[in-house]
């Protein structure tokens, strides 16, 4: 439906609402005391202005109003029914006719005789109310000043009828937990003994610790509808509400301040205190519960978590700088390391020990330099998690599910164009849990989960790497479907036997998706593979468990930097290459004989495991011929132990990461180049579109699992 | 205007000068697998890794093997909607001149060996003709980026 | 099964953005043009949640939601007054009948949604 059609009802119904006050004001000039009358013709105009206002006629709406604010004088008997205003009333009636013809195509109105009217209307009122006061004030939009975040402790006590006002406290409670992250205690203290209790009755009240970062008055706007009628404290958390003590503000303080406690309670308490816990002693003596205490600790924690906030970020509030300065920064030092390295290269081959010295400690302070300067580029990852609350939020509605975003480890750091890369694949991921691994509300109460859902986003780091985890507690991945699917697409034949793991593995495959139709949300042509691309073009790599019925984990690995990475470096026919040393397992050699005893097929044993590999000199198309012995480079890709022969091994190669540029962005199977000590290039070798080529060209990934 | 001038296969190119960088001498160049022939491979230019193609090669010209002259012209190049920088190979490279826009004739349809799209105009000096090419359009992306199946051609090795 | 909503309004504007927008949003919509009709139409079909207009012929808003609260099935469900006054007095006559939360007209669609959300789980 349109608004045409709304405009088609609009006008019906004004048409007949304006024959109606024609009546009514002719009446009103024989009987100008009769007050149903007065009623009639007072909604008559205040239903037209309704109406108006909601389909957007606002002209009508607003000239309606000010006819509208006189009548309504009139009903409260403020102001008599006179000739004039019935003249004038009657002229009034007319202009919103005319205004209705215009807005549907007819003549337009003028408006000096609109105002002229109006004057004349208002002049009839004899005390100057405040007529531009538009009841549309109260429905502005509520939006919100978004600002830093900040933590509050709230305390919603709602009037024990609530229920009879057909309010549940858990809508609010859940309204509330959209804002941001939060914490809800209830307490129980004010339920009575049973035989006293009134199942209608609300007994409750609840304690919530929400960090938002949304002001105070967002807040108040999801109470708006109880809050005159209920207790509602909103105390923002902060250092200085606790500031003269030491461990995050005392826990007796915080108790008073809420208070759950009276200075005079605290005293005597304190003064049997003979060191032992603050509040289980005060739980002993029976003046807080505790659930009150639960909330006093949780307040003094948020306290602590602040103070450490600060300081973290007075540590790092120095000055602001473009990031591209930052980029420059680091090609220099791309460069720096390159000639430290010509330069350890040169001094290594001429017996001068004060060269020698220069060179060491000109490879020592280079190193120092790019340890720090890459540091300068780490971020954060938090920025990134806020802005998916939102997304979270938006999404359940849209998709009909309940869910919550719950996130740890924002403060983990990763390389700023890590984190720019990885929005995309993360939010297409809690997309994913939300319309697929999310039940809906009723699926989810049938098999006694609470309604809502919760997806978990962490970080954390793990050496040189960060995980990053996208959990929810849904109901998992179906792997008969994945089978059937796989099946159906070609990726399986009925007598492959594969474990979960690979089966689980298939979803990442191009093009795979087990749900029989497309929704709005996840199905917008992007795929799981897409994801792992992202990923994998990050030089991580992503991995799925699942448990059916309680919910899918998907784990991403990730290098804390893309600048640098360690490599080994290869030769093949004359050229070298470099492999991500963090896929590299071990190297083994191969001689003619090996080649041969496996019938020139290309697989190698590795200590009783047979492993597949793929000549980089074939993939390649390079001239020449092999080595006697070749040496085979086992790595990891794709899930999955693969060799990669090559001439010789030169060996460990910390290598700045070069991109190849636009010209070569449809070559696979190379993430970029590398300048070496000698002031060559090498390509770096992007290991896992090589071995799905060579999966494609050659099948050995299933020959080498039968 | 002025133009930058170079030989290839006898004939005399020019391309704005404003679209150059420097000239160097030509140095070992990587072979990115799986490219076309005329797409050199890669060399590093004081620590930035640039792609150089051969000139010869992409307008089908013989390849011949490198002399005392050939060098490397680096150019800013337009490839979609991005500034990449570009080396192109060639014979050798001549001299810096001005040419008026009454000294430029437009492309002729005909009668070139090229592809009459990389051509901007002919210029002409003491009867001697240039041909002043469209830098961005010779290497545009849609030349250049290419599918793996087109290097079906043995790459360069050693 | 979608909830089921009663929209009540005298006007036939107001009564079709309400149907059009709930509808919309997945809930089974039925119209009452005041609260005398509203009152016949929901004795013997209640809602799960009701929409009232305040001023209307008949009966208004107020005794509509009186009346609601006083039945044996109308006690406990959601409602939601409409009203373009913005005075408290109405507010508060509203509430101390027992409606659950308001709503200022003219309103957008989105705004609708946003209090059904919170008031109706």
């Amino acid at each position: 439906m349109t608004m045409d059609q709304y405009a088609e009802t609009f006008r019906e119904e004004t048409l007949e609402l304006l024959s109606e006050l024609e009546v009514g004001l002719l009446e009103l000039e024989q009987n100008p005391e009769d007050v149903d009358v007065i009623g009639r013709v007072f909604r008559a105009l205040h239903t037209v202005k309704g109406s108006a206002g909601m389909i957007g006629f606002d002209e009508i709406s607003q000239f309606t109003h000010e006819v509208e604010t006189v009548f309504e004088l009139v009903r409260s008997g403020g102001l008599p029914v006179t000739g004039e205003l019935v003249n004038l009333t009657l002229a009034a009636r007319d202009i919103i006719k005319e205004m209705l013809d215009k807005n549907l195509g007819g003549e337009s109105v003028d408006p000096e005789i609109a105002d002229q009217l109006v004057a004349a209307l208002r002049g009839l009122v004899p005390t100057q109310d405040d007529f531009s006061a538009n009841g549309v004030a109260e429905a502005e939009e509520l939006i919100t000043s978004e600002s830093e975040e900040a933590t509050y402790h709230i305390r919603f006590r709602p009037p024990a009828n609530i229920f009879h006002r057909g309010i549940q406290p858990q809508g609010l409670l859940q309204e509330l937990s959209r804002l941001g992250t939060c914490r809800v205690i209830a307490q129980t203290d004010s339920i009575p003994r049973l035989d006293e209790l009134d199942a209608e009755l609300c007994y409750l009240y609840w304690d919530i610790i929400l960090t938002t970062e949304h002001d105070e008055d967002r807040i108040h706007d999801v109470f708006i509808f109880v809050e005159d009628d209920c207790e509602l404290k909103i105390l923002p958390i902060n250092e200085d509400l606790l500031a003269q003590s030491g461990e995050g503000g005392r826990l007796g303080d915080i108790l008073v301040q809420h208070g759950d406690l009276s200075r005079d309670d605290l005293e005597r308490v304190l003064q049997a205190q003979n060191k032992p816990k603050l509040g289980e002693v005060l739980v002993q003596a029976g003046v807080v519960t505790g659930a009150q205490l639960d909330v006093a600790l949780e307040v003094q924690a948020e306290v602590k978590r602040q103070k450490q906030k600060r300081e973290a970020v007075e540590e790092s509030s120095s000055i602001r700088v473009r990031s591209e300065k930052l980029d420059s920064l680091v090609d220099l030092i791309g460069e720096l390391v390159t000639v430290q390295a010509r330069l350890s290269q040169t001094s290594a081959g001429q017996d001068d020990p004060v060269l020698n010295e220069i060179a060491e400690e000109v490879e020592r302070l280079t190193w120092e330099m790019r340890d720090h300067i890459l540091n300068i580029r780490m971020l954060p990852i938090g920025t990134t998690f806020s802005s998916f609350q939102r997304l979270v939020r938006d999404l359940s509605q849209e998709l009909g599910k309940e869910a919550v975003l719950v996130t740890a480890g924002a403060e983990t750091e990763l390389d700023k164009t890590v984190i720019d890369r990885l929005g995309d694949p993360l939010v297409h991921l809690i997309r994913n849990s939300i319309d697929h691994g999310l039940e809906s509300p009723e699926v989810r109460h049938k098999a006694g989960k609470p309604e809502q859902g919760t997806i978990f986003l962490s970080a954390t780091h793990s050496g040189a790497n960060v995980i990053l985890e996208v959990r929810d507690d849904g109901g998992g991945i179906n792997l008969n479907a994945i089978r059937e699917r796989a099946k159906s697409r070609g990726l399986l034949t009925s007598e492959m036997e594969t474990s979960e793991a690979e089966l689980i593995n298939l979803i990442f495959s191009p093009g795979f998706s087990t749900v029989g139709e497309v929704s709005s949300v996840s199905g917008r042509g992007v795929g799981m593979d897409v994801v792992k691309q992202a990923i994998d073009s990050l030089r991580g790599s992503i991995a799925v468990t699942s448990v059916e019925g309680k919910g899918t984990t998907f784990t991403i690995k990730l290098p804390l930097t893309l600048a640098i990475i360690d490599g080994l470096l290869v030769q093949v026919a004359g050229e070298k290459f470099v492999l991500p040393l963090s896929a590299v397992e071990e190297c083994i050699e191969l001689s003619r004989q090996d080649v041969a005893s496996a019938n020139n097929r290309n697989l190698i044993k590795v200590r009783g495991e047979i492993v597949p590999y793929l000549r980089l000199r074939e993939r390649f198309r390079l001239n020449g011929k092999p080595p006697e012995i070749e040496q085979v480079v086992i790595a990891e890709a794709m899930g999955q132990r693969v060799g990669f022969a090559v001439d010789h091994v030169i060996g460990e190669h910390q290598t700045v990461i070069k991109a190849l540029g636009q010209m070569y962005r449809d070559i696979k199977g190379l993430s970029g180049a590398t300048i070496l000590g000698d002031g060559t290039v090498a390509l770096i070798l992007d290991l896992p579109p090589l071995v799905q080529e060579a999966e494609a060209d050659e099948r050995i990934l299933t020959d080498s699992v039968h | 205007m002025e133009f930058l001038t170079f030989k290839l296969d006898g004939d005399e190119f020019a391309v704005d000068v404003l679209k150059t960088r420097e000239i160097v001498d030509l140095r070992s160049v990587t072979k990115v697998p799986q490219s076309p022939d005329f797409m050199l491979g890669v060399i590093n230019l004081r620590g930035s890794v640039v792609p150089v193609i051969d000139l010869r090669l992409k307008f089908g010209m013989e390849k011949v093997d490198a002399g005392q002259s050939t060098s490397i012209v680096v150019m800013d190049v337009l490839v979609g909607a991005e500034k990449v920088i570009v080396g192109a190979m060639v014979d050798s490279v001549e001299e810096v001149m001005e040419l008026d826009e009454s000294q430029i004739e437009p492309a002729p349809r005909i009668g070139t060996r090229l592809n009459t799209e990389f051509i901007k105009g002919m210029g002409k000096q003491d009867e001697q003709f240039l041909i002043i090419l469209d830098i961005d359009r010779v290497f545009s992306t849609d030349e250049l980026a290419m599918v793996q199946g087109a290097a079906e051609q043995p790459a360069v090795a050693e | 099964m979608a909830k089921k909503i009663m929209a009540v309004d005298d006007s036939a504007t107001i009564r079709q953005v309400l149907s059009f927008t709930l509808q919309g949003a997945g809930f089974e919509v039925t119209e009452a043009e005041d609260g005398q009709d509203a009152l016949e139409k929901l004795v013997s079909d209640p809602p799960d949640m009701l929409i009232t207009d305040l001023n209307m012929p008949r009966m208004d808003g107020i005794q509509l939601i009186k009346e609601v609260r006083q039945s044996s099935w109308g006690k406990f469900i959601p409602i939601l007054m409409l009203t373009t006054e913005s005075q408290e007095a109405k507010k508060q006559e509203g509430k101390a009948a027992g409606a659950s939360a308001w709503l200022v007209k003219p309103f957008k669609p989105e705004q609708l949604l946003a209090i059904i959300n919170v008031v109706l789980l």
